[in-house]
């Protein structure tokens, strides 16, 4: 059959637009520049790279916005471009597609049957009215738009299956497009932040990764417990966040946030993405007093509190504390107010031996490193309270949900587009007095197989029919 | 018996299976072809039983997991998807000369992943970011989708042979390749099949990464390659459903496209990215 032609239309750029050798093009060109964008590292990795490149190079690829490929404009214009190709293309190829749906081949066509074998035929012992009535009934059973033309005792039947899987094409057009949509919609209405929470503490504000600004959450979420599992092989086994939400000060819902299990609430999905450890508000500290009669005593300490010298020399208190300073390991900064004289500050460091050996001798020299700096006390940081911080990621996407619907559709409308066809069969009864002749064939779109499959399975339903019952 | 020691004569077995059906074409003889068969369903079988075995052994590790968790059972894997695929072809089509042309494919897979002294075929553990249900339906749609390139890369190569040959020529070998016009249906075919697979596995990694990492696409070498290998087939299926592009264009295009998947599988490796788990 002869398909109608594309409206043609006068209009260059509309022709231009609606050429599909300019979606090859298109897709082509989209595939190469994407190319770019994984062999220049991108975003946060970019600026490490940067740094090893000519000032000339820098300004030559970041003039092309080449260090945020994939968010710069002439890289969505690109994508737009490609949008907006698939949907003239669409619009201008719909009138044939609908035509090819809708037409109605006449009944008594005799050019199907052209190629028939002595399989596409059988006998009946009924008269051709009698078996037509039979016929109409399998026919109505299986397929769509069936239709009869009678010219005397013969009898001409159509109908057709599958004749929706023209549309599968558009299926698959209109998924990319909602695709586009979903991450358009999720780039204007969304946020990608981050926060880091203290074992114990409280936040209502996240950080939005691409401005640095924090955002107030309009809820609080509080950490009350991190922890992380290793394998016997030291390998990270579970990273756990006990999270709780609170509204208004109160407390409406406690969660586990796990790795591939994040937490929804107030709008708001958290994902377990990082951790750490810092310093807590408490230290261990031994203090020996260096004297004819050596004193030495141990306690906790509290961070900013002053505590008196053993001897009633003066105070002193931990005004700093760290996990790790310079690569030394833990480490308090002590400050001490003696009754007489100046006040001073000196780190000591757990590693003590370590840092001895590791420290240049300029800074050893220096009392900011020396823990005898306040004679005759001797300072040793024997254990420090740390803390670990969970490092969550907090979004907002509201093109999710319309970007898995256009998943959906996608492989929904291949699926269609490739595995199914347009099958039109046609039957003809042939009245032989008291039986009749009774011919099937069929003609598809594409997959002469299935047609033959189609074919075999009408011809068995149409023996059951007249041999079972006579 | 130890799965990968399993999995290293399996290696052997579908050499044997290689060298069977090419010694069939050149020397013309079926029944080396049909030994081809024999040592094809042989090396399946044998990876089959390997890796539910190592499946086994993850349990009674107490670290349970499908094996689909690093290069070597990723490798493993892709020449198992294959190996299938490939037989299913040949019994649909009764014809073992494509045999010839996707075995050292399998084989070469299976052989990376055995000796390589850069891969180890240690069981690890899972690592939090892929404890997930996603890992199985992601892998096993990539790997079916990249088996399925792979075949359309191996008639590809078929056809191309196939254009030498003429009459007076008459080369046995060329001789016994199919019709061009059947290897350029079946090119379509696998190019099709490949091409929902690999949309599958785009999708599931999506939905994967949106619970893992809370985004759904972050242009992450892999990501980024997988799409433009996607880019590039549907450019195929686009210049043969559309302009109606057929043989030695399409045979061309899918070659490239092949480019396009192993470097999606193993050229990201040497860039830095989210997929770091795949490289060991």
């Amino acid at each position: 059959m002869k398909t109608a032609q594309p409206k043609s239309n006068p209009n260059v750029i509309w022709s231009f637009l609606s050429s599909v050798k300019l979606t090859i093009v298109l897709l082509i060109l989209l595939a190469v520049v994407s190319i770019v964008g994984t062999v220049i590292p991108q975003g946060q990795g970019a600026v490490e790279f940067a740094k090893t490149l000519s000032p000339a190079m820098f300004r030559f690829l970041s003039t092309l916005q080449l260090f945020d490929m994939y968010n710069a404009p002439w890289f969505r214009l690109l994508i737009a471009f490609l949008a907006l190709n698939l949907v003239v293309c669409s619009i201008n190829r719909f009138p044939s597609t609908w035509k090819r749906f809708s037409v109605k081949p006449a009944p008594d066509r005799s050019k199907p049957f052209e190629n028939n074998t002595p399989e596409d035929c059988l006998e009946v012992s009924v008269a051709g009215d009698k078996a037509s009535e039979r016929v109409e009934k399998i026919l109505e059973s299986g397929y769509k738009n069936v239709r009869q033309k009678t010219s005397g005792a013969n009898h001409y039947f159509y109908g057709d299956k599958g004749s929706l899987s023209y549309f599968g094409v558009y299926v698959v057009h209109l998924s990319v497009l909602l695709i586009l949509v979903g991450g358009l919609m999720g780039s204007f209405f969304g946020f990608e932040a981050y926060v880091n929470i203290l074992e114990g503490e409280t936040t209502d504000q996240v950080i939005i990764r691409k401005t640095m600004r924090p955002l107030d959450l309009g809820f609080d979420v509080r950490c009350d417990k991190f922890s992380v599992d290793f394998y016997k092989t030291g390998a990270p086994k579970e990273f756990k966040s006990n999270l709780t939400f609170l509204v208004n000060g109160k407390a409406v819902r406690t969660s586990d946030l796990l790795v591939n299990h994040p937490v929804e609430f107030g709008g708001v999905t958290f994902y377990q993405a990082s951790y750490g450890s810092v310093a807590g508000k408490e230290a261990r500290l031994r203090i020996d007093r260096k004297s004819n009669k050596p004193v030495s005593s141990e306690k906790t300490v509290k961070g900013n509190i002053s505590y008196p010298f053993p001897g009633g020399e003066g105070t002193f208190k931990v005004v700093d504390m760290r996990n790790d300073i310079m690569h030394l390991g833990p480490a308090v900064l002590i400050s001490v107010k003696p009754k007489t004289g100046e006040a001073l500050e000196f780190w000591v460091f757990k590693n003590h031996d370590m840092v001895q050996k590791k420290l240049p001798p300029p800074m050893l020299a220096s009392p900011k490193f020396n823990p005898d700096a306040f004679s005759p006390y001797r300072f040793s940081l024997t254990g420090l309270k740390t803390v670990y911080y969970t490092g969550l990621q907090a979004n907002r996407d509201p093109g999710v949900p319309v970007v898995w619907a256009g998943c959906f559709l996608m492989v929904s409308g291949l699926f269609v587009t490739f595995f199914m066809s347009h099958k039109r069969m046609w039957v003809r009864i042939i009245d032989q007095g008291e039986k009749a002749k009774i011919e099937v064939a069929g003609t598809t779109n594409k997959n002469p197989v299935g047609l033959q499959t189609e074919l075999r399975h009408l011809m068995t339903n149409l023996q059951n029919e007249f041999h079972k019952k006579g | 018996m130890n799965n990968s020691l399993i999995l290293s004569y399996t290696t052997f077995v579908y050499f044997g299976a290689f060298m069977a059906y090419l010694l069939g074409m050149v020397m013309n003889r079926a029944f080396l072809s049909r030994l081809g068969t024999y040592l094809s369903l042989l090396g399946i079988a044998a990876q089959t039983l390997a890796i539910i075995l190592r499946w086994v052994e993850t349990y009674e590790m107490g670290i349970g997991h499908a094996p689909l968790s690093n290069l070597y059972e990723s490798l493993v894997f892709f020449s198992w998807t294959l190996m299938l695929l490939y037989l299913i072809l040949e019994w649909r089509t009764k014809n073992r000369t494509v045999g010839t042309f996707v075995t050292p494919l399998v084989f070469l897979a299976m052989a990376y992943a055995s000796f390589s002294p850069n891969i180890s075929s240690q069981i690890q553990p899972l690592i939090p970011a892929l404890k997930s249900n996603w890992l199985i339906s992601h892998v096993i749609t990539c790997f079916f989708g990249y088996a399925a390139f792979a075949l359309s890369f191996g008639v590809s190569i078929m056809y191309l042979l196939k254009l030498l040959d003429t009459a007076e020529k008459n080369n046995r070998f060329l001789r016994l390749i199919p019709s061009a016009a059947i290897l350029d249906d079946l090119n379509y075919q696998m190019i099709v099949i490949g091409f929902l697979m690999l949309t599958l596995g785009i999708i599931t990694g999506a939905v994967w990464a949106h619970s893992a990492w809370g985004t759904y696409w972050s242009w992450d070498p892999k990501e980024t390659w997988s799409l433009i290998t996607w880019l590039v087939y549907a450019s195929v299926i686009h210049t043969r459903l559309v302009r109606g592009w057929k043989g030695k264009k399409i045979a061309i295009l899918s070659i490239a496209g092949f480019a396009c998947v192993l470097f999606t599988y193993f050229g990201v490796n040497y860039l830095a990215g989210l997929h770091s788990y795949a490289k060991q």
